[in-house]
């Protein structure tokens, strides 16, 4: 950073603000709370950000951070006229609460602290959850306009950006410079890990705004309760503890298992449309370092041993889940483990967040919770142990947008650092911890609780990508299927190994083989190679 | 029709059995959307049929109250789910009304339109998912999504061949002798139909009307498709309802469940009298 | 006679006013006429065009761009081999073999046991009513609660039973589909059994009257007067069931989302699934130009039939 541009932005800064506050005379509504906080709240040295709590420097910015530099691009913006009255965009229902509500006490909510800066209302459409890929669609397809910006699953980024809906964002990156990749705040694995959450073909496409990594909770006063313990040991021969691997995974959950108590042993999802993450858990733990989707000329490496066992073990698993386990959705399976219905399961990282929470009343396992590394299988001896990354709400831009830029520089100040941090930390959402600042935030930790963050980091640092090549969608489709045909019996594991691959070729050719070599080669890039001692 | 007493004691054990099974499930809805949360598990052990501890908290909850219980508040309150699902299905009704009776008279007495039954079934057999991708492209085009006007037309659509086919019935029925002697007196077709015919058609106007208002109230589906936002109707809206504190709202879905059937109950009433004579299709006074 | 104007030739009685007749009546019909058009000549003809493409949402190109994707009947020829299809198909008319005639007999059953007046029948029959009026995505949360493994009808066998019951009902495909097959009968019954009393109410009371002097037995008189007298509107009861029927989606979708697997999978379900998840939008035209294609006729020898049937 030279001293010229430096100045430059400063004085750039201060006609922005005339500029804003003549614009904002037609808005005197957000005009007030924002002049106030500025005036009396903001820490030394810093431009913008929330006030009035303790600790609120931390999500406060200075000059020449992401955060400032998108909100002075907006200001600039609106002096060319070439920003909006108003931002439209569209989220899961379950999220909004985090933009909305304000978090903690005395502070603002995102959306008043965003609209106070800039003056451009944000505008939040609730999405039914699971629906968000569908209305998005529908919005592509039929030209209808809704949104600004769309909230989608990660894995559908590929699928999205083909269908020309979503606009580019390389441009303004190099314009804005969000530091994604800044090695003590940004995302985890540095400028891989951007890549892999919001490029699509090594262009950005997205900007992420999650972390769901999918992380394994037990519950504590059972693992610790020296009863339970004995007769583990006397049935098992070793202590009962949190599972390094998939065998005494199965073993703690048979052990536990005791539905005329209402207890289940384990109820990591196995239904339609959920339950393949944990197939992915078990099948790509199955070499050393990690047992493929696919090779590198894309064929599917899944119709094998390890493919058929791991199918045979996610079917056998079933003995100790819920008997309603191939209906449970994840609402069943927090609602379930919020009434202490289970001894272990896999979740998203937010689940402490919900359920160990003082706040939540209908919650029987508050204080119960604790968290443990995925298990996972010994290899030459190495213990391989992996999870997945999945779901993953990321936000792109749509094409219709009038004003793209404006909505790019929105989600650039919303997906640092420091406002990501404070939004994550407020537990009226699902948007969940993913940066290294997250991990470190001391609101974070405290809604996370800090027994869970560090497993959530080392988790991170064993996650794999499920598949987000074009075609995602119809790739995890018919392994789904096939998986569900094996849960219920109606298929071998055998034969949905067979289908799938069969399927998975179907799918390949469609999308075209020398697109998804190249996409398979990316997503690769991004998969772990961490292995744990034995013991 | 004298019957013997054990005939009787059949009758009423039959019924009573029947009735008891139907009342299951509406009884769930109704003791669940009492329940604290507490009380809601349908997938632990602890099964509770009727409220130990009644609240009235899924209902504050729905209108935007959060309650100690619930600590998760709504965006969206339940009151705009309701006025919309409200004005699609009245509109919605409306249209298929006019349009519906209309065009049955119009057949009935003069023949006009005999493309009309066949094509009316062919519209109300078909599938609207399968039509759905056009109508969505239609209607995005027309600025119809997420209106409730847009959502109105579809429904008035898809639901006048009801309207037209009930009507038929009975237009075709009606003794035409009433209206010729009304002609002969010098009205014109016009003031006939609307002073004398619709008067006498009033039981099937309304059993009619009451039909096609639940078919447009029930719907799932083009709501899904065609809304949004602003106008969610009241099922597209329900699958909101669940939070990552307590997972479902069950609670909450079931007292939205229990208002949704406001609506039809009272309609039911009001046309009470008019609903056994008004089904009759016309069929029997032959 | 009710359903001979089923036949769309109805002879109509002449008037002297005939062209203003003619006139008013082309006006009554015009509102019907212009919304049928609105609904279905647009969504057909680009359902053709796109059905002989491999159009999809995910190729980045506008629907009246279609062409560049160009792919002549493979859609077509593909629909033939898609099992998928074929079985969500029969799947829905097994399901509409079971549940009209299971609604049927329940609600003629019922409309017997109510045609003539007991104490508590205007009371009796308010309540049986009532699932007509619970929406049906309602229901469908409702009844996802009530099959759960530790649910209420698990609860209620186990007290018949007399030991614990758990059976994992939406988690089986044969037992998934009783109960998807349950909540549909639940819901309609009530409505075979209004249209059905309504039917029986109107047989003249004289008839059976004199019919019973003679010394017919219950069953006879049942046989002989009531059963043809009801004939056309059994006819029309069973005609709306098929037809609401055979669209089967809201509470299916919501209990079990089509599965597990493809154990509950109707053909308004597949076509949602295919629609929204697979985003095949030229294969699901060809879906639905088929569906179309056989429904038309179907439903034109049906009401060809039936308006034979009903005028004899």
């Amino acid at each position: 950073m030279t001293i010229s541009t430096a100045i430059s932005r400063r004085r750039l800064l201060s006609t922005a603000a005339s500029a804003g506050l003549v614009t904002a005379v037609g808005t005197p509504l957000y005009l007030r709370p924002g002049r106030a906080r500025a005036a009396d709240g903001l820490a030394e040295g810093m431009v913008g950000g929330p006030t009035g709590f303790d600790g609120a420097e931390r999500y406060q910015y200075g000059p020449d951070t992401p955060e400032a530099r998108a909100i002075e691009a907006i200001k600039e913006l609106k002096g060319a006229g070439k920003a909006p009255e108003r931002i439209v965009l569209g989220l899961s229902d379950g999220s909004i609460g985090q933009l909305t509500q304000p978090f903690p006490e005395g502070a603002p909510s995102i959306k008043e602290l965003w609209e106070a800066e800039t003056g451009i209302t944000l505008d939040i459409v609730g999405v039914p959850n699971g629906q968000e890929f569908t209305k998005v669609m529908q919005d592509v397809s039929t030209k209808g306009g809704a949104f600004d910006i769309y909230a989608v699953e990660w894995n559908r980024l590929g699928d999205l950006a083909e269908t020309g809906g979503i606009v580019n964002l390389d441009e303004y990156v190099a314009a804005h410079k969000p530091e994604w990749d800044d090695p003590e705040r940004g995302y985890v694995g540095g400028e891989q890990g951007v890549s892999l959450l919001n490029n699509y073909r090594g262009s950005t496409y997205g900007v992420s705004l999650d972390g769901d990594f999918q992380i394994w909770n037990h519950r504590t006063d059972l693992f610790n309760d020296p009863t339970e313990q004995k007769a583990f040991a006397d049935k098992y021969g070793y202590e009962l503890a949190p599972p390094t691997t998939f065998k005494q995974h199965d073993e703690i959950a048979a052990f536990f298992h005791r539905p005329d108590q209402g207890l289940f042993g384990s109820t990591d999802l196995r239904n339609q449309g959920w339950g393949y993450t944990n197939w992915y858990q078990r099948f790509v733990s199955m070499a050393s370092p990690n047992q493929f989707l696919f090779d590198d000329e894309g064929k599917p490496l899944i119709n094998s041993e390890a493919g058929i066992n791991a199918t045979q073990e996610y079917i056998d698993s079933l003995a100790h889940h819920s008997p309603d386990a191939i209906s449970w959705g994840w609402p069943e399976q927090y609602g379930n483990f919020a009434s202490g219905g289970a001894a272990m399961t896999c979740a998203f990282s937010n689940l402490p967040k919900f359920l160990d929470n003082p706040v939540n009343e209908g919650s029987k396992v508050t204080g119960k919770v604790g968290s443990h590394l995925p298990p996972g299988r010994e290899i030459d001896g190495k213990l391989i142990r992996r999870t997945v990354l999945w779901l993953n709400l990321s936000a792109s831009v749509s094409s219709q947008s009038a004003y793209p830029e404006a909505s790019y520089l929105l989600l650039q100040w919303l997906g640092s650092s420091r406002i990501y941090s404070w939004m994550t930390a407020n537990p009226g959402g699902y948007f969940d911890p993913f940066q290294l600042s997250n991990f470190a935030d001391p609101l974070v930790r405290q809604t996370y609780h800090d027994y869970h963050m560090d497993v959530v980091r080392e988790s991170v640092a064993r996650t794999v990508p499920t598949i987000n090549y074009p075609g995602a969608t119809a790739f995890h489709n018919a392994l789904d299927e096939n998986l569900v045909a094996a849960l219920t019996g109606s298929k071998s594991a055998a034969d949905a190994m067979a289908d799938t691959e069969r399927q998975w070729a179907r799918v390949a050719r469609r999308v075209g083989e020398d697109k998804l070599v190249e996409a398979i080669k990316a997503n690769k890039a991004a998969w772990p190679t961490i292995t744990d001692p034995i013991g | 029709m004298n019957r013997s007493l054990s005939f009787e004691i059949f009758r009423y054990a039959a019924i009573l059995a029947i009735v008891a099974l139907s009342l299951v499930p509406t009884l769930w809805m109704a003791s669940m959307a009492f329940k604290p949360i507490a009380e809601w598990s349908a997938t632990g052990a602890d099964l509770t049929w009727w409220p130990k501890s009644p609240t009235l908290d899924n209902f504050r909850f729905l209108f935007g109250e959060s309650s100690s219980d619930l600590i998760v508040a709504l965006d969206r309150t339940a009151t705009q789910p309701i006025l919309a699902s409200l004005l699609a299905a009245i509109f919605g009704t409306l249209i298929a009304m006019i349009a519906g009776t209309s065009a049955a008279y119009g057949l009935s007495r003069f023949g006009s339109g005999g493309n009309l039954p066949l094509a009316l079934i062919q519209l109300r057999i078909f599938p609207p998912m399968a039509v759905m991708i056009p109508v969505m492209i239609m209607w995005a085009f027309l600025g119809l999504i997420d209106t409730w006007y847009g959502l109105a037309l579809v429904y008035g659509i898809v639901t006048m061949p009801f309207a037209f086919w009930l009507m038929k019935t009975f237009f075709d029925d009606m003794p035409r002798e009433i209206e010729d002697a009304a002609l002969v007196e010098g009205c014109s077709r016009l003031r006939v139909f609307w002073k004398i015919t619709l008067p006498m058609m009033r039981p099937a106007l309304a059993s009619s009307a009451l039909f096609v208002f639940i078919l447009n109230w029930s719907d799932y589906l083009i709501g899904l498709l065609l809304t949004t936002r602003d106008w969610v109707t009241i099922p597209v809206y329900m699958a909101s309802l669940s939070s990552s504190m307590t997972g479902q709202l069950y609670g909450a879905k079931a007292a939205l469940g229990l208002i949704a059937a406001i609506p039809p109950v009272v309609l039911g009433i009001a046309i009470q009298k008019h609903l056994v004579r008004g089904l009759t299709f016309g069929a029997l006074k032959q | 006679m009710t359903m001979a104007a089923l036949d769309a030739n109805t002879p109509v009685m002449e008037h002297e006013d005939t062209r203003d007749s003619r006139r008013l009546g082309l006006w009554l019909t015009f509102p019907a006429q212009i919304l049928v058009l609105f609904i279905a000549v647009f969504p057909i003809l680009m359902q053709v065009y796109i059905s002989l493409t491999d159009w999809s949402p995910l190729d980045g190109i506008g629907w009246w761009q279609a062409h560049e994707l160009w792919n002549s009947f493979a859609n077509y020829s593909d629909l033939m081999a898609d099992d998928r299809f074929w079985s969500a198909l029969w799947r829905t008319v097994l399901v509409m073999a079971i549940c009209v005639p299971c609604e049927f007999l329940l609600g003629l059953g019922l409309a017997i046991l109510f045609v003539d007046d007991f104490p508590g029948r205007r009371f009796l029959y308010s309540v049986l009513l009532i699932p007509m009026m619970v929406v049906p995505a309602v229901a469908g949360y409702m009844f996802f609660m009530l099959f759960q493994s530790g649910g209420p009808v698990n609860d209620i066998l186990s007290f018949f039973y007399g030991a614990p019951v758990t059976i994992a009902w939406l988690s089986d495909p044969d037992l998934a589909f009783f109960a998807v097959i349950v909540s549909d009968i639940w819901q309609w019954t009530p409505l075979m059994f209004l249209i059905l009393l309504a039917g029986m109410v109107g047989v003249p009371e004289d008839q059976l009257r004199a019919a019973t002097l003679l010394g017919a037995s219950w069953a006879t008189r049942f046989r002989t007067i009531v059963l043809p007298r009801m004939k056309t509107i059994i006819i029309i009861a069973l005609a709306i069931r098929v037809i609401e029927n055979f669209k089967v989606f809201d509470n299916f979708y919501i209990m079990t989302g089509g599965g597990p697997g493809v154990a509950t999978e109707t053909i308004s379900i597949y076509i949602y699934k295919v629609t929204q998840q697979e985003l095949i939008w030229g294969y699901v035209a060809a879906v639905a130009l088929v569906i179309l294609i056989a429904l038309s006729v179907v439903s034109a020898l049906a009401i060809k039939r039936m308006s034979r049937e009903v005028s004899q």
